[in-house]
């Protein structure tokens, strides 16, 4: 397993350099140029001229790239050129969101993903199957942001002034204030990982309102995450409900599911112990892909939503040629999107044992 | 079949998964220096404290040998004591008053820009005499400001003032919708096709920004067949601006009757442009003997402006109306963003279609910018006759005599034709039927605190972005210099929701018979949120710190001052045509 393990985070390190190679490039290819962007168009020659000498942009694209290598060796991911932050402590307030978006609408996703695609298996054929189907089919087809906009438009003014409406952005009501968790238990002179752990969580506005008892907090955080949540979670529950179903329904049909049958077993106990369990190895791997898919979703999401995450963040700086935010952000969602898979790889040997890792 | 013993490692490298990204996220230790340069300036004290006045620079600039590399209008900036500041020019500018009340030129405290401006805090933390004080800037999501209990002027109406944005203007109209507690009161940018669904909506009310842009077509003079100025004549009334107002531009915008918008005070005299005659257009082209036959090339770009909402759609329909109108074939040629600006104004295009939006309300800000003796050469050669009406005009502090002055000149563009101004495109905002005092201003400084939001103490804005900083001397972003009027004054402000220039931090300042000496008078009493008081050497440094390059304290967001440039003309010590200190010829040791 070890041996497994650090032969998969070896591969990652020439993945990991394609993908910040291929980043530094692209983002130097974006039609415009930082200096207009930042100090408005009617910047002359001359000022763009000693604005991309003081930034480094003048030198040859190489030798900014080695540049930027070598920070990165050190932990330094750069400085923010719209807000002059430094790149890590934008990650700091950035990541949480975007986590805890992604947690959210995972579970969305898998837990009515996996439900409808066992009902379907189970029924299969029947009206509830094809109905369940249909919307799945409708779910994977729609566009994130048409969903998002449609979502907001019916939860926050169709179904304004009723118990049902929902805040169409934001991640708190406006008034409402977060205490940081290192500010509630004491720990502001702390530093080093933990207080980073504990920064990252306090970020997580539910987990907040969780770990320091403030419903009020957790409630209204909770509010605002429902359509978001829904929006990205969509298309990977219509895609987990529709592998489900496929997976069990091949699983359903093998012969020791026959003899369990033959052995008297309710058709609900079949489908528990001896479907589902086996079913369940194409859906994690899907489940592992589609993290992936929400961290790029996000982009949209966060940005109709305006939730302050990864994604958002991505957007503005994309929009402003803002290279070290775009670097930074992009390799943290590579190394996520890596991470992840590593760990379904992993799963795979908990969930069947015929697999052997090395 | 589950193992709960195998499920343990399995959250364990959950576990240790997130913690190496937390730990990965660590910023490193911070390694900014932590001595800071000394400014010279004496440090500010109590106002019965004895008062060391200084001056910058120290000894007035040489007007008639300026030094290497300025271009700047100020000669020396004096405190002639507490609560007294003269600026020494070295030209006249009738519209000095107006460039002092813009957002850039704030006054800064001495003691909190020497504490931080050396490490740039001061561009996220903030310390003005604004009716409201910065509480909290949640990185990405909101700006919160608190009512400051020390304001000189009248107390806000609204305790807490929430700032929020949306880059998308369908967001902010849901948000603006929804209602509901800690909903948002008002949005800015209303989009074009959302101005009906707006005034349709009882609980919403609709408040048109008074156009102060303009969209022109310029025409190269000095390329044929536009050096011809009977042709130019005829392609003034040859297009139908007012279809092209109707159109495509949102309620609130109109057919421009002059160059510069009649907002602005002495815009328009003289006569207004000719109304459209297509018949007559065409027979003055033929007795010009304008070649028919040929296809002639339009340049414009697609980026989208408030003087240009929809630049094909609007390209398209000039291209239909010179065929239809005058029977001239254009070819429509779309330039890259990133370089039309600097190939238009080295006059590299015959024909182009482009606009302007004011940075400070005064005529200067137009008809200077575009046919004075620093104008560029986007219209080719220059005429002498209204750079020298535009002379007597930028030195007359006069509004009825300037009105005068500017009309024979509004005169001269037509009979020259350089361009044809076309529209003077509007634009909105949006608030909830209950915020009393809501406005639009028409430079985008909506001032909060005259505003009440029904019976709630908290007024929340949805404007189109996070401002990349809040020391606004180094911003150029309309979104950051709202947040900075509503925490800094200047010696002068707008009126609210106006353009005329009224005193704000000075009761006065006073112009010389030449108009080359302004003399300022400070409000006494002044604290900023600190509680630091006001004097005349805070005012100094404000703009040292901006004017000159190699000052140890001009840091800033970016660095550049950009709006200090652009309104004063240029930066000491700084390399040619920037504001950024001159760079060694070798490399600067790391």
């Amino acid at each position: 397993m070890t041996t497994y393990i650090v032969r998969r985070l070896l591969v990652t390190i020439p993945v990991l350099f394609g993908i910040i190679l291929v980043v530094f490039i692209v983002g130097r290819l974006l039609p415009g140029d930082p200096c207009h962007i930042l100090l408005g168009e009617r910047a002359t020659n001359a000022v763009c001229a000693e604005f991309n000498h003081k930034f480094g942009y003048d030198k040859p694209v190489l030798d900014q790239f080695g540049e930027y290598l070598t920070g990165l060796t050190h932990g330094d991911l750069g400085r923010s050129l719209r807000t002059n932050l430094p790149v890590g402590d934008l990650l700091i307030s950035r990541l949480p969101m975007t986590v805890e978006l992604s947690i959210y609408a995972l579970l969305f996703a898998t837990t009515v993903g996996i439900l409808a695609g066992v009902i379907s298996a189970y029924r299969r054929n029947s009206a509830i199957d094809v109905t369940t189907m249909a919307i799945a089919n409708l779910g994977v087809s729609i566009p994130v942001f048409v969903l998002g906009l449609l979502l907001a438009f019916f939860f926050a003014i169709t179904l304004k002034d009723t118990f049902f409406a929902l805040p169409p952005s934001g991640r708190l009501t406006s008034g409402l204030t977060i205490v940081p968790l290192a500010e509630r238990w004491g720990l502001q002179n702390t530093g080093g990982p933990i207080r980073a752990i504990v920064d990252f969580v306090s970020n997580m506005y539910t987990f907040n309102g969780l770990l320091s008892l403030q419903w009020n907090v957790l409630a209204d955080a909770l509010r605002h995450l429902i359509l978001p949540a829904v929006a990205l979670g969509t298309i990977p529950l219509a895609i987990i409900a529709r592998i489900t179903r496929s997976s069990l329904l091949e699983v359903l049909g093998l012969d020791y599911v026959r003899t369990a049958r033959a052995k008297g077993l309710a058709e609900p106990a079949v489908v528990r112990k001896h479907g589902l369990p086996n079913a369940m190895l194409p859906v994690v791997t899907i489940v592992g892909l589609q993290v992936g898919g929400l961290l790029a979703g996000a982009v949209l999401t966060e940005t109709i939503f305006n939730l302050a995450g990864v994604g958002r963040a991505l957007y503005d700086a994309i929009t402003s040629h803002d290279f070290a935010v775009i670097q930074g952000f992009v390799l943290v969602i590579a190394i996520g999107f890596l991470v992840v898979n590593l760990i379904v790889d992993i799963s795979y040997a908990f969930l069947d044992p015929r697999i052997r890792l090395s | 079949m589950t193992r709960p013993s195998a499920r343990m490692p399995r959250i364990a490298t959950l576990i240790a998964s997130l913690a190496l990204v937390g730990a990965a996220c660590t910023p490193a230790a911070s390694t900014a220096p932590t001595s800071g340069p000394t400014s010279g300036t004496p440090t500010q004290g109590a106002s019965s404290a004895p008062f060391d006045a200084t001056s910058y620079p120290t000894t007035a600039v040489d007007c008639a040998n300026m030094p290497a590399g300025y271009t700047g209008q100020i000669s020396q900036i004096v405190a002639v004591d507490r609560l007294t500041v003269e600026f020494h020019l070295c030209k006249a500018d009738v519209s000095f008053l107006s460039k002092l009340a813009f957002a850039s030129s704030s006054i800064q405290d001495t003691a909190w820009l020497q504490a931080h401006a050396p490490d740039k805090s001061y561009v996220r933390k903030t310390n003005g005499t604004g009716p409201y004080k910065l509480k909290e800037w949640v990185e990405g999501d909101h700006v919160t400001l608190e009512a400051n209990p020390n304001y000189w002027g009248e107390a806000p109406k609204a305790k807490t003032v929430v700032v929020k944005w949306a880059t998308e203007a369908a967001s902010r109209l849901q948000n603006l919708q929804a209602g509901g507690a800690g909903g948002v009161d008002g949005i800015d940018n209303v989009g074009t096709d959302d101005f009906a669904t707006v005034q349709a909506d009882s609980s919403l009310k609709l408040l048109p920004r008074e156009a102060l842009n303009i969209l022109y077509l310029g025409l190269n003079v000095d390329d044929a067949p536009w050096n011809n100025e009977k042709v130019r004549q005829a392609i003034a009334i040859g297009i139908d601006r007012a279809r092209i107002a109707d159109n495509f531009y949102p309620s609130g915008s109109e057919a421009a009757k002059y160059f510069t918008p009649c907002a602005i005070p002495a815009a328009c005299g003289g006569t207004a442009w000719p109304a459209f005659d297509a018949a007559k257009a065409k027979q003055m082209l033929t007795e010009a003997g304008f070649d028919f036959s040929k296809e002639y090339d339009f340049h414009y770009r697609t980026k989208v402006r408030s003087y240009l909402p929809s630049p094909t759609e609007v390209a398209t329909d000039i291209q239909a109306q010179f065929k239809d109108n005058m029977g001239i074939k254009l070819k429509l040629v779309v330039e890259k963003d990133d370089t039309f600006l600097t190939d238009s104004s080295n006059g590299k295009f015959p024909m182009i279609l482009l606009g302007w939006g004011a940075d400070y309300p005064d005529v200067t800000d137009f008809l200077d910018i575009f046919f004075g003796t620093g104008a560029d050469k986007a219209f080719g050669a220059h005429f002498k006759d209204i750079e020298d009406g535009l002379k007597q005009g930028a030195v007359n502090p006069d509004v009825a005599t300037r009105e005068g002055i500017y009309g024979k000149v509004n005169d001269l563009l037509i009979q020259h034709v350089p361009m044809v101004p076309l529209v003077h495109g509007g634009s909105a905002t949006a608030w909830k039927a209950d915020v009393e005092g809501a406005h639009s201003s028409p430079i985008g400084s909506e001032y909060f605190a005259v505003m009440k939001p029904g019976d709630r103490d908290q007024l929340v804005w949805m404007q189109n972005s996070e401002p990349s900083g809040l020391y606004c001397a180094d911003e150029t972003d309309g979104d950051a210099l709202r947040i900075c009027e509503q925490i800094f004054d200047a010696l002068y402000t707008y009126e609210v929701g106006g353009l005329k220039t009224v005193p704000a931090l000075a009761t006065a300042c006073d112009p010389s018979a030449d108009a080359k000496v302004y003399t300022c008078h400070l409000r006494d009493g002044v604290k900023f949120h600190d509680g630091s008081d006001l004097d005349a050497n805070d005012v100094v440094l404000s703009f040292a710190v901006q004017i000159d390059a190699g000052h140890p304290l001009h840091t800033g967001n970016a660095g550049s001052n950009w709006y200090n440039q652009y309104l004063f003309g240029g930066c000491l010590n700084a390399a040619p045509a920037t504001c950024s200190p001159i760079v060694p010829a070798s490399p600067a040791p790391s």
